[in-house]
């Protein structure tokens, strides 16, 4: 025990120990947070899809299909357009029949009637029962219990929709939803030959089988089928669990890569306090492997219980906070800590030991004894080199292993991994450059610039470490506060709660006025008008798209919602040519044939599906004849902004001869339904939806990846000081030796002191010049990851000069023992 | 231009100067130790002018060193007074003292102390630098030229034998051209024949520049070569031979025997 316990004497263990444990900690905390987003993130992604796997087609899937996927949970699902009947009422429904294994994953949010307080339910209606969404109610003037006929077939309304657990993108549509039992479908009579139905055979199952069984499937699909997994679905996704498991991945990374840093720095103090010991165990006939054995064996079981400690505690933080947080939403926890992750956080931070300590304590037994004891100091510039290329790539390549990420992050870890090392060996020249050019410098510049350029074993390793912590805070600053930017402004605390359609210009002032009496806010006003799309380029439709382009056809068979106005939408960003509303469009030759063409903005993923580019001339057949228009611009479209979204956004001016409805979206406070009603008893003909659920479970995602950001960021912040605190204390030994020396040959404070701003202002000076190249290289393809778009700059690039300032500050703190040394110490030989 | 040649220095041939360059009285060191306060030296008295030499010996533990640290200026007495060229020393402030060191005093120590990462022109050239003397380079070049070490401006310490480095310390001691000497245990991490040398060359440079020297070491024999001699034990002085007053001190412990053995 007290073998354990000595090597706590030495400041240099106790350093080494501390940044074991801040790494096993912090690494241990961020794989468990990581553990836990991802599988939010795939329960998520699970739900909105229905299932790991979704076959869909016009028609049922084949036998051979349908038994491939009967060894897994199957649900069949069937959505068809379909006629309520109610007394002499008719309204037109999108229908869906479910089987009684629907919904594999998540629940149902239902309503006991229109205004009333929702429920979950994990199963489809019973037979016979029917459930209905509000504006069913609205509509027919019904209520629960009412009895409804779906084609041939009665059947009562036991329930009011709130939200189906596949519901995802597009949860407002114009007709509204009902749900049936399967089993009633026969009874209907709608199915008849010919009947447009979509069926989607859903798949649940463990994801290595889904792999396999979407591999066999995907050999043998019909024209009409289309296949989608959880994976596919991922990467459409880029919701906030998305952005914040990318994000927390990449923080794994660079986590292990700091920590790495100040494992390795911690471990060259501490092979110096070591080295006597080594050379006397040698002189003293010791063999290699005694001597392994009695230094690196005792080493590694004295830090083998901080790291355990520390990974626990990293652990458990983790499994408490974010376990409370899955009880917050409601949602049936499923904890991601495994025993693996559990093993894979103790091991990672041993791996880290490995790859960064052992190669220097390794030294101890390779050096010959009378080097050791003759106190040369082992200087070589290329092993030093060696050594850190290979400690800091294998932090890159263990993390990388953890997150399963390389792919899909290697493009920025390479970039700051090799720049990393690269760029303080580009700057080394220029600091061996300045030691050329200070013979004319003041004496106080001088030494200090000697001091750096002449310990390549002591300033590369620190230069590297500085270089890499400050461009890592930068770009985890930088991005980590754009995420949360990006989901404040995406989901501000008043997003609008509520949809209303089909309003008319008449409805106005009504409905003005029943906003401004209950406090609502309301997003713009979108003019409506249906069409179908009738001509490409002037060829009919059903010739100019391809046979390839399948999933185009679903656009071709239904009436498409478009809308005209020359302000962008803050949900949507312009990706291909320009937005109809900026000024230099709208400059057109009058007497030109072409001043008859209007503008249009087209979604990107509708304009894939129908192969369409900028420059396409569009036609489409209203109820008031055709509207002609050449596509401008190709946009993206956030669809969960809860703000209404469209396909085709119309030149303003363009909709003067057309049929409208306006559509808007509104947020309104928190209150009875009452309020609801009594819109709803003005405008009877007006369609509401309620998005409150759908908007209360986005902003709790989004509440907790802000909370769990925050604390990825805090652990990068502290593994950055940990580097910090190493490098800073590395050099402490020597610096103190130096000043003492300088000292006792009549060198003042004033000189010692100006000696040591001048050595941290250009050791960090040149470390945030490197962090400034890599963040900003490393910003475009970091962007382009978590959020799609390209080089943003903002202020935190100023981040590395006020970083250097912060070093050099620290630097002068620590170094005050050094100052301090005094000279005496050098007739003593108790230099420390 | 301060080109130190031997026409320079003040010959050992010229009447002696009669002010004292150094002056210690009634010097004592305190500190507080684990279990109370320990005295490490206590009553030191002497004087010593320009051009002699002092050697101060005694067993591991007697004070040398403290006494060595504290006639330097690195630490400061817990009482009495050290005057150097007749200015109190010992109660000035760190930075002066530092000041004085820089003009006065030069060092030699046991483990030469030479900047590992400064060539040997550097280290020779740095108290000149701090000293804010005019053309450190060419005053450094003459002393690594008088040292024997012209040759190996360019290299490090650690291209540099013991003996060497030590050499190298010599020349950067003298190039300051100092008043006052401290050498403590010069030749302690060489071996002899390198000794021998380096002791050789510290003598003479000694006798040519005329500064005061003042030695610490365990080497009788190197001891004898001095013109005076102090012998320390537990922090007092038991011997004291200064050659000029013609007087040879009855030491602490003759002192206490007579006093409680009067008859």
């Amino acid at each position: 025990m007290s073998k354990l316990l000595r090597p706590w004497r030495d400041h240099s263990f106790q350093l080494l120990t501390l940044a074991l444990a801040i790494a096993a900690f912090a690494l241990s905390a961020a794989i468990f947070l990581r553990a836990e987003l991802e599988q939010r993130f795939n329960i998520n992604t699970a739900e909105a899809l229905g299932g790991d796997l979704v076959l869909a087609g016009s028609r049922a899937p084949e036998p051979e299909q349908l038994a491939r996927m009967n060894n897994f949970s199957i649900s069949q699902i069937i959505d068809f357009s379909s006629v309520l009947v109610h007394k002499d009422a008719f309204l037109l429904v999108s229908a869906r029949a479910v089987d009684a294994a629907y919904p594999l994953y998540g629940q149902i949010q239902l309503a006991k009637n229109r205004f009333g307080d929702e429920y979950t339910q994990k199963q489809g209606p019973a037979p016979g029962h029917i459930w209905v969404a509000d504006q069913v109610l609205d509509r027919l003037t019904i209520n629960v219990g009412a009895m409804i006929t779906v084609g041939n077939k009665p059947l009562q309304i036991s329930a009011v929709i709130r939200q189906l657990p596949d519901q995802n993108a597009g949860f407002y549509s114009m007709n509204p939803r009902i749900v049936i039992n399967s089993e009633d479908l026969e009874a209907t009579g709608v199915m008849g030959p010919g009947t447009r139905i979509r069926q989607q055979s859903v798949v649940g199952g463990d994801l290595e089988f889904i792999k396999k069984l979407s591999l066999e499937l995907g050999n043998n699909l019909r024209p009409d089928q289309t296949l989608e997994t959880v994976d596919d679905a991922a990467l459409r996704s880029l919701g906030p669990l998305r952005q914040l498991s990318l994000w927390a991945n990449l923080v794994v990374l660079l986590i292990s890569l700091l920590c790495g840093a100040a494992i390795y720095l911690a471990t060259s103090q501490r092979v110096r306090s070591r080295e006597k010991l080594a050379g006397l165990l040698r002189s003293f006939g010791a063999t290699r492997y005694q001597v392994a054995t009695r230094l690196l064996g005792w080493e590694f079981l004295a830090v083998l219980p901080a790291v355990v400690i520390a990974s626990t505690l990293g652990g458990a933080l983790i499994v408490i906070t974010m376990g409370n947080q899955g009880a917050n939403i409601g949602n049936a926890y499923v904890s991601a800590t495994s025993p693996l992750e559990w093993l894979i956080a103790l091991l990672a931070p041993l791996l880290l030991w490995l790859a960064f300590a052992l190669p220097r304590l390794s030294t101890l037994v390779r050096i010959p004894a009378i080097e050791v004891l003759r106190q040369r100091q082992q200087t070589h510039l290329l092993s030093t080199n060696v050594e850190l290329f290979a400690a800091l790539s294998a932090p890159v390549l263990l993390a990388g292993l953890l997150t399963d990420s390389l792919v899909e992050l290697g493009k920025v870890l390479g970039l700051i991994a090799a720049l990393g090392v690269l760029l303080p060996a580009l700057l080394w020249p220029l600091i061996k450059g300045l030691d050329l050019l200070s013979t004319r410098l003041p004496l106080a510049a001088r030494l200090a610039i000697r001091r750096l350029s002449r310990r390549p074993a002591l300033t590369l390793p620190l230069l590297v470490s500085l270089t890499l912590a400050m461009a890592v805070l930068t770009l985890a600053g930088q991005t980590g506060s754009q995420l949360l930017n990006d989901w404040r402004t995406r989901l501000p605390a008043k997003a609008p709660n509520h949809f209303v359609l089909n309003l008319f210009e008449r409805d106005m002032p009504t409905f003005e006025q029943w906003l401004e009496q209950h406090d609502a806010i309301n997003q713009p006003f979108y003019p409506v008008v249906r069409g179908r799309l009738s001509r490409i380029n002037d060829v009919p439709v059903k010739e100019a798209i391809t046979k390839e382009k399948t999933s185009g056809h679903r656009h071709l068979n239904r009436d498409l919602v478009l809308t005209e106005t020359n302000s962008l939408p803050d949900s949507n960003r312009i990706i291909i040519g320009q937005w109809h509303g900026d000024k230099a469009l709208n400059v057109r030759p009058k007497s030109t044939a072409q001043s008859a063409i209007r503008h249009v903005s087209v979604e990107q993923e509708i304009a894939d599906n129908l192969g369409l580019n900028v420059g396409d001339k569009l036609e489409f057949i209203t109820s008031r004849g055709v509207l002609k228009a050449s596509i401008s611009s190709l946009r993206k479209v956030d669809w969960n902004s809860f703000e209404p979204n469209f396909y085709f956004i119309f030149e303003q001016g363009e909709f003067a001869a057309q049929d409208i409805t306006w559509i808007t979206s509104f947020w309104l406070p928190e209150g009875d339904g009452a309020r609801l009603a009594e819109l709803l008893h003005d405008l009877p003909h007006i369609t509401l939806l309620d998005v409150k659920t759908l908007l209360d479970k986005a902003q709790t995602i989004i509440a907790q990846a802000s909370q769990a950001s925050a604390l990825l960021g805090a652990l990068l912040m502290f593994a950055a000081l940990l580097v910090l605190a190493a490098g800073l204390l590395s050099g402490q030994q020597q610096r103190g030796r130096d000043n003492a020396l300088l000292r006792a040959l009549g060198g003042n404070q004033q000189l010692i002191k100006g000696i040591l701003w001048i050595e941290f202002l250009c050791l960090s000076g040149s470390a945030a010049l490197g962090a400034t190249v890599i963040s900003l290289l490393a910003l475009y393809p970091l962007n382009e990851r978590l959020f799609q778009q390209g080089m943003s700059i903002s202020t935190w690039q100023t981040l590395p000069l006020a970083l250097a300032l912060f070093v050099t500050l620290c630097g002068l703190f620590a170094s005050r023992k050094a100052l301090q040394q005094p000279a005496l110490s050098l007739l003593r030989s108790q230099v420390e | 231009m301060n080109k130190p040649s031997a026409s320079d220095a003040p010959s050992p041939d010229l009447p002696q100067q009669v002010a004292a360059l150094l002056e210690v009285s009634k010097l004592a060191k305190r500190v507080q130790g684990p279990e109370g306060e320990l005295t490490l030296l206590e009553g030191i008295d002497f004087t010593l002018s320009a051009g002699e030499s002092l050697a101060i010996t005694g067993p591991s533990g007697s004070g040398k060193t403290t006494l060595l640290g504290l006639l330097a200026g690195l630490d400061t007495p817990t009482a009495g007074e050290i005057h150097l060229n007749g200015n109190a020393f010992s109660s000035i402030s760190e930075d002066r003292r530092a000041r004085h060191r820089a003009t006065t005093c030069a060092f030699v120590f046991q483990e030469f102390h030479l900047v590992s990462d400064m060539n040997v022109l550097e280290n020779v050239m740095l108290p000149l630098e701090l000293a804010g003397l005019a053309k450190p380079a060419s005053t450094a070049k003459d002393w690594l030229e008088r040292v024997g070490l012209s040759h190996r401006i360019h290299h490090f310490p650690a291209t540099l034998s013991g003996g060497e480095q030590q050499r190298v310390a010599l020349a950067r001691a003298f190039a300051v051209q100092p008043r006052l000497l401290f050498a403590d245990e010069p030749t302690g991490s060489l071996d002899h024949a390198n000794g021998k040398r380096v002791i050789e060359l510290l003598f003479e440079l000694n006798q040519h520049s005329g500064a005061a020297l003042v030695l610490v070491t365990h080497d009788p024999q190197l001891a004898s070569r001095c013109q005076h001699h102090l012998e320390l034990h537990e922090g007092k002085i038991i011997k004291k031979v200064f050659s000029g007053e013609k007087l040879v001190e009855e030491s602490a412990i003759e002192k206490f025997i007579h006093q409680t053995h009067p008859s």
